[in-house]
């Protein structure tokens, strides 16, 4: 199933890398991607599309909550 | 006033009450040893003999004291070697400090003399990382630190300090952080507390699993009021070992791939699985469409992520054990399950017959569920054991039994040979009070075999109990069981172990007759300084129960 994960988070380096390098070990390629830093306030979001297995995205999104600088995650079905 | 980032990071450290640093001196750390010199009466240093020995024994310190261990290499190499550790932590939720030297600020990313990308390499196996330029940054860093390795799921952090912020002077004001989303664990309804006591109350056959959460939340005590006042069984996984004492009447043994064989067939019987602090490893559940299909489960863990990764829980708890437990007891009504008891009882039976079995093979050999026997009736199950991993970490899970928490640490999720000798290291100096006791196989124990240095330089009364059956035993015994006796590479010739500890000045022993089994294990128990007993045990000697990879739990093998 095709997914948009939708992520805030603080303006931090090694955020990115860790968000896809959960995606990296279960061999989740990216489809589109998108990161901006929120100009003021020191927040970041990022907006991933990747095809992830509908078993697995919910402990996915969870995973990714789990990094300490992220304060949002959301996830929605997305279209090619 | 003034202070360089070297002795900021001390001070730091002992703002936050960190009172042993296990660590190794290199070019990217110099400046920070230097400030630890002027320190060394407030700071205690162990120099290990190589870094992943560090990580090991600050793991073994921070699973009997619940306190985070602390780590300090060099740069590249130095931090390199303690990945394996650092893994080893993640997947176990040790909490654990990691300070790694960097080269300057100018030089990074140009390839420079042990310059490695340590927040990279690092980042898939931490709880966090940063990497810390200048010395004004190195309060905050710490601060948060210390706070994230041991709030929520405990985990290893590091922080990457680059020689120029060893260096540079700042001010020293310390202020602790707090990282809001880790500070209050729980986030469960009085709802969900009435659903878990009705789904309890109504239960004929629970069975309660207690993982590492149990020790890390410190919820021994309720445990065992839940199951004495419920009459619910009680089992552990391999991390939840001592969370509740051997001689409780509802508790059932070890479940998972090597662990008995009644609360392994019963889980697939049971009408409830209550989950406390485990994460349903692939060790623990089998097959797992096949797992307790009569069971609703109740999932009782801190970290969310862990809800239906691999089991799907019914009620999903997001909390810590003893906060949970302590709201449930009032409302478990008193239980009558002696019946239910009593089919584990049934099944220990069998299992004890094949055990006697088994040893009918082996009349002339010493095998290793003899001397973990021994040793556990020696030390009266008072001792805190460091296994490190394959035959002789599950003989010590299996035939060991703890009275005490926080008594059995070993490497579980990463499985990381060599883990035992360093880490017993660690929990020696953090429970110094306690007795501790290494038990190794002949394989584990040469890799890491260069921390007997550690313990001549320390003067560490560690005892190292070698079951040596010259192979690499548990991976042997899938060759015999499922690769048709193909014995590829795992037969070890190796050195004369009691003269490699007389050489590290360690007083040592071996034996190869059962008649001075008896005698040799009361002489190492009663030792008071290092010692290491060598046994030569059956060579062939095989670990059951045992559930094959990918099958159901409830076809456990007894032999």
């Amino acid at each position: 199933m095709l997914y948009t994960v939708d992520i805030v988070t603080e303006n931090k380096p090694g955020v990115l890398y860790r968000i896809t390098g959960l995606l990296t070990k279960r061999k989740i390629n990216i489809e589109r991607i998108n990161a901006y830093a929120v100009h003021g306030n020191g927040i970041s979001k990022i907006f991933f599309t990747a095809e992830v297995d509908e078993m697995m995205i919910e402990t996915l999104t969870k995973q990714i909550y789990r990094i300490i600088e992220v304060t949002e995650v959301k996830y929605h079905q997305a279209s090619h | 006033m003034k202070y360089t980032g070297s002795e900021i990071l001390i001070k730091s450290l002992l703002k936050e009450k960190v009172e042993v640093i296990f660590g190794y001196p290199g070019g990217a750390n110099m400046p920070i040893y230097d400030a630890l010199y002027f320190y060394e009466k407030k700071l205690r240093h162990v120099l290990v003999r190589h870094e992943q020995g560090a990580a090991h024994a600050a793991e073994g310190y921070a699973r009997v004291t619940g306190k985070p261990g602390v780590c300090l290499v060099t740069s590249g190499p130095g931090a390199t070697n303690l990945v394996t550790g650092i893994a080893d932590a993640m997947m176990d939720s040790v909490p654990l400090v990691c300070i790694t030297g960097q080269v300057a600020a100018e030089y990074l990313g140009s390839d420079a003399f042990q310059e490695t990308d340590v927040v990279g390499i690092t980042a898939p196996i931490t709880k966090w990382n940063c990497q810390v330029t200048h010395a004004s940054e190195i309060v905050e860093a710490v601060a948060k630190a210390f706070y994230i390795a041991n709030h929520g799921r405990p985990g290893p952090v590091v922080i990457d300090i680059t020689k120029n912020a060893q260096f540079e002077e700042a001010e020293f004001v310390y202020k602790k952080v707090v990282v809001k989303k880790l500070k209050n664990p729980n986030n469960f309804t009085k709802n969900d507390v009435l659903e878990a006591a009705y789904m309890v109350n109504r239960s004929k056959r629970p069975l309660l699993l207690v993982g590492h959460g149990v020790l890390i939340s410190g919820a021994e005590m309720e445990v065992s009021r839940l199951t004495k006042q419920g009459q619910i069984p009680v089992a552990a996984t391999l991390h939840g070992l001592s969370a509740t004492s051997w001689d409780n009447p509802w508790f059932v043994g070890l479940v998972g791939m090597h662990g008995r064989y009644a609360p392994n067939v019963l889980t697939n019987e049971a009408d409830l699985i209550i989950s406390a602090g485990m994460r349903f490893d692939d060790r623990v559940v089998g097959k797992m469409s096949e797992y307790a299909p009569l069971a609703k489960i109740i999932h009782i863990d801190v970290d969310a992520s862990e809800h239906n990764k691999n089991i799907k829980a019914d009620l999903p708890i997001v909390g810590d054990v003893k906060t949970f437990f302590k709201n449930l007891l009032p409302l478990v009504e008193n239980g009558h399950r002696e019946n239910w008891r009593q089919q584990f009882n049934l099944l220990d039976e069998k299992e004890k017959k094949a055990e006697e079995r088994r040893s009918k093979k082996h009349k002339e050999d010493i095998t290793m569920d003899e001397v973990i026997n021994m040793l556990s009736k020696k030390t009266k199950g008072e001792s805190i054991v460091v296994a490190d991993v394959g035959q002789n970490q599950m003989f010590s899970a299996r035939f060991y039994d703890f009275k005490r928490p926080n008594s059995y640490v070993t490497s579980g999720g990463l499985g990381t040979m060599g883990f035992a000798l360093p880490a017993a290291i660690g929990a020696m100096i953090g429970a110094p009070k306690r007795e501790t006791y290494a038990v190794v196989g002949d394989g584990g124990f040469q890799m890491t075999v260069q921390e007997l240095g550690t313990i001549l330089q320390e003067k560490l009364p560690v005892k190292i109990l070698i079951l040596n059956n010259e192979y690499l035993g548990m991976v042997r015994q899938w060759q015999e069981l499922f690769f048709d006796h193909r014995y590829s590479f795992t037969h070890m010739i190796n050195p004369d172990f009691v003269a490699l500890a007389s050489a590290y000045g360690i007083k040592a022993k071996k034996i190869v007759e059962k008649k001075d089994l008896d005698n040799s294990i009361a002489e190492f128990v009663k030792s008071k300084e290092a010692y290491l007993l060598e046994v030569k045990v059956a060579k062939e000697g095989n670990i059951f129960p045992m559930i094959p990879t990918g099958t159901a739990v409830d076809k456990v093998r007894l032999e």
